[in-house]
């Protein structure tokens, strides 16, 4: 493609302005206390200490100690990114940061205080934008409180483990009933070392009207973080749960390997927001899955912008009629990264639905993998399913892949699959040049305009956070 | 005049004979070439039996096919002496003929082919007869050359070579037509030189109990122009395997299929497209329909655009029509691509049964709801029909999309 001599310094801009976007904001850390003593390595040993130091069921330690035989015995998966570098034997399984829980900031220890300021969790609590936070800091949630109106709802909003103390029942029943410990190797190891990770229950008919949040940090170098997430959305009830990961930059790499298991009753909703950042030495390997029931619709929105290495891909099994399912996914990929995301959907039953969108940025030499699989099985007639991947290429040393499956297995389905991979355009360039914006603002405004469909689903303060990154850079550009 | 000949009337030379692939730089007795791209969809292409293990249903490029109902093709089952024979019409200009032994061992990976699977890199060492259709340089051939090749035995495993040279600058149209039974491991390589137009077409409309595995390698010369179709019907089991190189900038590669499985047939198509020289194009257009319990197909589009390929511009699509419950499709356009400096890279995929509007608005013009499924039917394959651009193709395609369609009682 020819490029008129003036625009090739704008796809420069562009470059630089996809660089904002990913930029890593928080890569500071604080002085590690708790990581330090640690152990390294897993065996059934470090498996009994974290079931034992978390005082749990005998059930429990059992699960852990069968997942623990099913990870090492399951192989590496040979398709998606590289894992050949993940050092099992180098990682810390459990590491608890304080000893007690505390239920209000002013006891949180300094420096983990300090962190959380850096990220802003206070001001966001304080503007009641957020109706619990559920801080969790080196494995176990630390931080947890939950607004009296949605207690008195009977909104249960605690942390994974607590969750497993106060309502024992419904844990044994859906612990494991949507992703088994056996699903794939992260899964297992999950399920054997699991700490932490949100546990929330919507009674039927409720609609938590604002979304529950949780942030996430991992601070310990090479720390495994292995938090385990379990919503329950009963009948005709609303949830908006938002994930949001930042972590320190660190020299060897770390890994993060959650489970997410969601399930969405008759006629419920339930919307999982994630907007990943974690510094790009972490192996962000992660298993979401959603049962959606008749009539039930799940949304998972997926950012990922930070990691080594992410291998993600939220699914959705449509059990009962009418089901939907849909997925929004935005992957920035810059060098030394590997965003492979996707989707799977599962359609179990007649006229279910699915939508999957994904986005991807690829520069400096990252890679970004669209991999999705779409099912449709027997009896699952007058399913629909679209799959629309778009691809933003902004060099020439960057790669994207599309890698969908689509697996029918009934007629009377109707499925689409659309991909492009393109180049930002120099005629919109010019065509934004020309009504008076700088090569700065016309790549912000692009770029901007790319992650547009995903953005907009965002909560306004994610999608504040992710257009002042692509500001931020601009000023900078422009001086 | 017409020539009948039978394929590898002989057992092919002792292992270890001349050969002539100078193509290739052999170390060891050995060549081996990675793609030097890290990807599940890429194995390492090479000549020697032993770096391609006996595939199972977990290897991802043959996940989708019916293992157990390949004879052995996929394995090990042995190559004998054949009952296939190709018939052709001289046409003047055009050196059609069977090379065999040392003569046809220099002929195999003539278009710089090496075997990315067991089946062919079998076939290489088993060196069967080569049909050879060659079009010197500069020539133009306007009447197509057709050649027919047929299978008697389906309970022995035979392999066959075709390759389809074109000098630089020659213009052809060759029909490949396979029919009868057989269990058969096919190689078919495609030389289009520099500056070369070549319109291809193969028909596969083999009887119920064949067993094919194929494998078309098209080597796109610089500035040639190369139209490929292939159009599936019979057989139990046809595997078709199609990859893609280019030897030049201005390559231009158009790829049309068309395919239609009855109840318990499996019909599979895999390409590969490698885009690494710059201002290359790649169109491919396949479309599928399925009748009958069990009838299965299975499309598997990959195009690599390296980094390299500057000015690439690429389309692919697939659309499979469903007519019956129990069939099966599964549809995998992927997309590698390693450059943001191209045109255009962008791929389709479509499953599904009649759009119920077209069929009301028929109805409402007072056909009959069997008179309106059939007009869709024919609607869907016309596109792909009308780019074919060869008469006596097209007339054998519709005479058999309208066999099919009378197998369901439309």
């Amino acid at each position: 493609m020819t490029a008129a001599p003036e625009l090739s310094e704008a796809r420069l801009a562009q470059a630089e302005t996809i660089d904002a976007l990913s930029t890593y904001q928080f890569g500071w850390s604080d002085s590690d206390a708790a990581g330090t003593t640690a152990k390294r390595g897993l065996d059934e040993d470090v498996v009994r200490g974290i079931s034992h130091l978390k005082n749990e069921p005998e059930w429990m330690l059992e699960r852990r100690l069968k997942a623990l035989k099913l990870f090492e015995r399951q192989p590496l998966p040979t398709w998606g990114a590289d894992l050949s570098e993940i050092d099992f034997d180098n990682i810390k399984y459990f590491v608890r940061s304080t000893e007690q829980k505390v239920t209000s900031w002013e006891d949180l220890p300094d420096d983990i205080k300090y962190t959380y300021d850096r990220i802003g969790i206070p001001e966001a609590e304080k503007q009641q934008m957020i109706a619990g936070v559920s801080a969790q800091y080196e494995s176990e949630v630390v931080y947890n409180s939950i607004r009296e109106d949605l207690a008195q709802q009977g909104v249960v909003f605690l942390d994974t483990d607590s969750g497993l103390k106060e309502y024992p029942d419904l844990f044994e029943e859906y612990f494991g009933s949507v992703i088994p410990a056996g699903d794939n190797k992260f899964s297992a190891l999950n399920t054997a070392v699991w700490s932490g990770g949100s546990f929330v229950y919507v009674p039927k008919g409720v609609h938590v009207k604002i979304p529950l949040q949780a942030y996430f940090r991992i601070n310990t170098e090479n720390m495994g973080q292995f938090e385990r997430t379990l919503i329950i959305v009963d009948e005709d009830a609303y949830v908006h749960y938002v994930e949001g990961c930042t972590a320190p930059v660190y020299r060897s790499d770390s890994l993060h390997s959650a489970v997410v298991e969601i399930i969405v009753k008759k006629g419920a909703r339930c919307r999982y927001t994630t907007i990943q950042n974690w510094s790009t030495n972490v192996y962000n390997l992660v298993t979401k899955r959603t049962k959606a029931e008749e009539g039930a619709t799940m949304e998972w929105v997926d950012g990922n912008i930070g990691a080594k290495v992410t291998m993600k891909y939220p699914s959705v099994w449509m059990m009962g009629e009418h089901a939907k399912g849909s997925v929004l996914s935005v992957a920035f990929a810059g060098k030394g990264q590997h965003q492979d995301t996707g989707s799977k959907m599962l359609h179990l039953a007649p006229h279910t639905s699915s939508e999957i969108i994904s986005k991807s940025i690829s520069r400096e030499g990252g890679r970004s993998s669209y991999r999705g699989l779409v099912q449709v099985n027997p009896g699952a007639h007058h399913s629909r399913s679209t799959v629309k991947c778009d691809a933003l290429l902004v060099d020439t040393k960057s790669r994207s892949d599309t890698y969908p499956y689509v697996d029918i297995r009934e007629d009377d389905v109707t499925m689409g699959h659309e991909a492009t991979v393109s180049k930002s355009s120099d005629d919109q360039l010019y065509y934004l040049m020309s009504g008076g914006l700088t090569e700065e603002e016309a790549m912000a405004m692009i770029v901007r305009g790319f992650i547009e469909p995903i953005a907009k689903e965002l909560p306004m303060e994610y999608a504040l956070e992710l257009n002042r990154l692509i500001e931020m850079q601009m000023e900078g550009a422009v001086g | 005049m017409t020539t009948t000949q039978i394929l590898n009337p002989t057992a092919g030379p002792t292992l270890g004979g001349p050969n002539g692939l100078a193509a290739h730089s052999h170390v060891g007795g050995r060549t081996v070439r990675t793609s030097g791209v890290a990807s599940h969809l890429h194995p390492v292409a090479s000549s020697d039996v032993a770096d391609h293990p006996v595939p199972t249903s977990k290897s991802e490029l043959w996940k989708f096919a019916p293992l157990r109902r390949l004879r052995g093709l996929h394995a090990d089952a042995e190559f004998t002496v054949g009952a296939l024979t190709a018939t052709w019409d001289a046409i003047d200009g055009v050196d059609v003929r069977v090379v065999s032994g040392a003569a046809g061992r220099a002929l195999k990976g003539a278009s710089d082919y090496l075997p990315t699977d067991r089946v062919t890199a079998r076939l290489m060492e088993y060196n069967p007869d080569t049909l050879l259709i060659d079009v010197p340089a500069d020539s133009t051939i306007t009447e197509p050359v057709v050649v027919t090749i047929d299978g008697a035995d389906a309970s022995i495993a035979e392999a066959a070579h075709v390759l389809i040279r074109l000098g630089d600058h020659a213009t052809a149209t060759v029909v490949l037509k396979e029919q009868g039974s057989a269990t058969v491991a096919h190689l078919v390589e495609i030389l289009a030189g520099d500056g070369a137009n070549l319109n291809m077409a193969t028909i596969a409309d083999w009887a119920a109990d064949t067993v094919q595995l194929a494998h078309h390698h098209i080597s796109v010369g610089r500035d040639a122009k190369v139209k490929h179709s292939l159009l599936t019907f019979g057989g139990d089991v046809v595997r078709t395997a199609v990859d893609v190189d280019y030897r030049g900038p201005g390559g231009d590669l158009e790829m049309l299929g068309l395919y239609f499985a009855d109840a318990g047939q499996y019909l599979e198509h895999r390409i590969f497209i490698d885009h690494t020289p710059p201002n290359c194009r790649s169109e491919v257009l396949y479309k599928g329909a399925l009748q009958g319990d069990h009838a299965r197909t299975a499309w598997v589009g990959d195009v690599l655009i390296r980094a390299m390929a500057e000015g690439t511009d690429s389309y692919e699509m697939n659309r499979n029509l469903l007519l019956t419950d129990g069939a099966r499709a599964d549809s995998v356009p992927n997309l590698e691509i390693e450059t943001g400096e191209i045109i255009k890279a962008a791929h389709a995929s479509a499953t599904g049964r009649y759009d119920d509007d077209h069929l009301f608005y028929l109805q409402s013009r007072g056909i009959t709801p069997e008179m309106a499924k059939r007009l869709v039917v024919r609607g869907f394959f016309h596109e792909v029909l009308n780019k074919v651009g060869i008469s006596s193709v097209i007339d054998h395609i519709s005479d058999t999309v309208e066999r099919e369609l009378a197998i369901s009682g439309m």
